[in-house]
């Protein structure tokens, strides 16, 4: 067949291309990767009338359709506008203008999430309703960014792989009298976590300092003496990346800081991302975003107009460390002519 | 007699009895509880008839008010000591009537096993007046019923929670004066009188079916389920186990105190001797033990009442999901099979003997 097809407005609409020339799969953003089930029969319907029938859970948690012929877009668009008004602008509150031509950009990418504490015994914060919040502030923006939020330090939601990672965690309080020294807590913190919890005159001292946050003292106390403090905390992760030259884990950047703080910090991301791609929105991974502005420029900007709480803590400098697919990989020739 | 009495007329009778007594009941203490956003109920210190929690169970029992998790028995320095004090004021506690069923179980542990009572739990215990907090329903894993712990006269006053009111009976005469200007009405609490879980105790009426049970193969299915947290113990309002240590104070190792503190027996430690030899090693054993504990042991030892008062908690807080009255039953059939077995075996011989 003889195809005209500008592969890159399809794309921004989140259709990507197909081997198959002609055919293309939609992106449908669940942002939070939670939404009501009800919405499984509208992907259903679009699988089975314009798809090969079948749907792929897609990396970043969205409801992926393979299989749409170019002819078929039009219409998939039309089709999905209720969907993109329940999810993005009832859902999750977007400021946008929803009409019949599909998704508006596919630059910032679905925020993933772990359930979190609506279901997990583990999770320290309410992940979902998070990721709402953050897809406001993101979206749409044709500027690139990947998030994705973890309920606590296991980071089932992969956070150290994001441009921003954002894990859910709690200040621990402990009540000397409640305690009866059943060890448990220091057990399950050495097993589990950072092993900062020992005992001594029969009862449990903690070295504050490199404690994670993760919460499973209280999971296992038996009393109730160790406790979260029901205010809500959250570690930042910076820079975590996949990818075929130099995928590397994230750093944390931030650490107890409050959710005011969070949405202050990824609310300043556009405009830091257009600053340093002189407003060109093109597609760079959030980490060679932070190493092209360096580390103290990307701080100061990012943080700008943040309030941090007094818990805060913030990186001073940030060493990566990569998985370098060839030696000296950065070593390149001084002539490059591209 | 009775009265009807609105929350702001009841909180100022509160604020009236704090002069002489600590009024404990039933507190939420929010978002304190195992996971996140899950708020912890237990009894604390109130004020005020709003923070009562009275249409949820609570998770801890009440006995924390009287036997306190850690307790100083006295403070030592060198030749020297000196006994630990207590407030001075009366206790109120506002109660429902398995756990006042249950304190009757630990004033018969701590006050009449063995010819000494325990000074440190009486002088709490005496200070105790209860008010009944009516309970007409329960929740899906009472068995009150079951143990014969669903009523009590043993109460100072009896509350109905209503609306914009409470209903109360007045028993003790200390408190008449305290109502005298309030509408009187004709109610008396209720009772549980059926549970939505039946609890069928075992009847171990000799040893040989005692050491039976000892060996059964139920208990070996615990070792997987049941974690040795505790948390069955903690939160029952009979378990009364404790650990007594002297603690230095490290400035001056001449110096320090006594203490106890709670222990449970579902602990890897807790039958632990000098050497490092345990008598229940797994915990299969362990639940073994807790639950003959509570409903063999006692009774036969005191002859009234089975220790286990059907309040639950243990089912509630257990993080295996591990239910009491489950258990119970399933010891029950166990050893109905190990009758039934062994009146076969009789008429199998009185057979061969024909």
């Amino acid at each position: 067949m003889n195809h005209d097809i500008n592969i890159k407005e399809l794309q921004k609409n989140c259709f990507r291309q197909s081997k198959v020339p002609g055919e293309f799969m939609l992106q449908m953003r669940v942002p939070g990767g939670v939404i009501e089930a009800r919405h499984l029969s509208l992907v259903q319907h679009i699988a089975d009338t314009w798809g090969n029938g079948q749907f792929h859970l897609g990396m970043r948690q969205t409801f992926s359709l393979p299989g749409i012929k170019y002819e078929n877009i039009e219409a998939v668009n039309e089709y999905i506008k209720s969907y993109i008004e329940d999810i993005e602008v009832e859902l999750c509150d977007v400021d946008m203008d929803v009409n019949d031509k599909g998704y508006p950009t596919i630059g910032a990418r679905n925020i993933m999430a772990c359930i979190g504490n609506s279901h997990c015994i583990k999770a320290n914060i309410d992940t979902t309703t998070l990721a709402r919040k953050l897809e406001k502030l993101i979206f749409p923006s044709d500027y690139h960014i990947k998030m994705s939020v973890a309920g606590c330090p296991n980071d089932c939601a992969k956070a150290q792989f994001n441009d921003f990672g954002i894990i859910g965690i709690a200040k621990m309080e402990y009540d000397y009298d409640r305690c009866i020294c059943c060890k448990k807590c220091v057990e399950t913190c050495a097993h589990h976590a950072t092993g900062v919890l020992s005992v001594e005159k029969g009862k449990i001292v903690k070295d504050t300092c490199c404690c994670v946050g993760c919460g499973e003292c209280a999971t296992v106390c038996p009393t109730g003496a160790w406790t979260r403090n029901p205010k809500k905390f959250y570690r930042v992760i910076i820079g975590g990346r996949s990818g075929k030259q130099y995928p590397r884990m994230g750093k944390m950047f931030l650490n107890w800081v409050t959710e005011d703080v969070v949405l202050g910090v990824i609310g300043n991301w556009q405009e830091f991302s257009a600053e340093i791609l002189n407003h060109k929105p093109v597609y760079l991974h959030g980490g060679h975003l932070i190493d092209r502005a360096g580390y103290d420029k990307f701080k100061e900007m990012i943080l700008k107009g943040v309030e941090l709480n007094p818990e805060a803590e913030v990186a001073d400098k940030i060493y990566w460390a990569e998985t370098e697919y060839r030696a000296n990989i950065h070593v390149k020739p001084a002539c490059n002519t591209k | 007699m009775s009265y009807s009495v609105s929350v702001k007329k009841m909180n100022e009778i509160l604020k009236e009895l704090q002069k002489d007594y600590k009024v404990y009941a039933p507190k939420r203490f929010e978002k304190r509880g195992r996971y996140s956003d899950t708020d912890l109920i237990r009894y604390a210190e109130i004020s005020m008839v709003e923070e009562i929690v009275y249409d949820e169970k609570a998770d801890f029992s009440p006995k924390e008010v009287i036997y306190p998790i850690t307790q100083t028995l006295f403070y030592f320095t060198e030749h020297e000591y000196k006994e630990s004090k207590v407030h001075d004021k009366g206790i109120l506690i506002f109660a429902r009537p398995c756990d006042i069923n249950g304190i009757k179980r630990l004033d018969t542990i701590f006050l009449e096993n063995g010819d000494q009572e325990d000074i440190y739990y009486k002088r709490l215990r005496e200070k105790v007046k209860f008010i009944l907090m009516e309970c007409k329903e329960g929740w899906d894993t009472c068995f009150c019923v079951s143990m014969g712990s669903n009523q009590t006269d043993n109460y100072s006053l009896a509350v109905r929670f209503a609306e914009n009111n409470l209903l109360v009976e007045v028993k003790d005469e200390a408190f008449n004066n305290l109502f005298a200007n309030e509408k009187t009405t004709d109610f008396t609490p209720e009772f549980v009188t059926s549970n939505q879980v039946t609890v069928k105790i075992p009847e171990i009426d000799n040893k040989e079916i005692l050491k039976k049970v000892h060996d059964l193969d139920m208990w070996e299915s615990y070792n997987s389920r049941c974690g040795n947290c505790g948390a069955c113990t903690s939160a029952c309002i009979t378990c009364s186990c404790f650990t007594t240590s002297d603690v230095i104070y490290s400035e001056n190792g001449r110096a320090g105190e006594r203490r106890r503190v709670w222990a449970s027996c579902l602990h890897e430690d807790f039958t632990e001797m000098a050497g490092g030899h345990s008598f229940r090693n797994t915990p299969g054993e362990r639940m073994r033990f807790r639950t003959l504990h509570k409903v063999y042991d006692f009774k036969a030892r005191f002859g009234e009442e089975q220790m286990c008062v059907g309040c639950g908690r243990c089912t509630d807080r257990c993080p295996q999901l591990i239910s009491f009255a489950t258990t119970i039953n399933r010891l029950s059939e166990e050893v109905n099979k190990l009758k039934n077995k062994k009146v076969s075996q009789v008429q199998a011989a009185s057979k061969e003997v024909e």
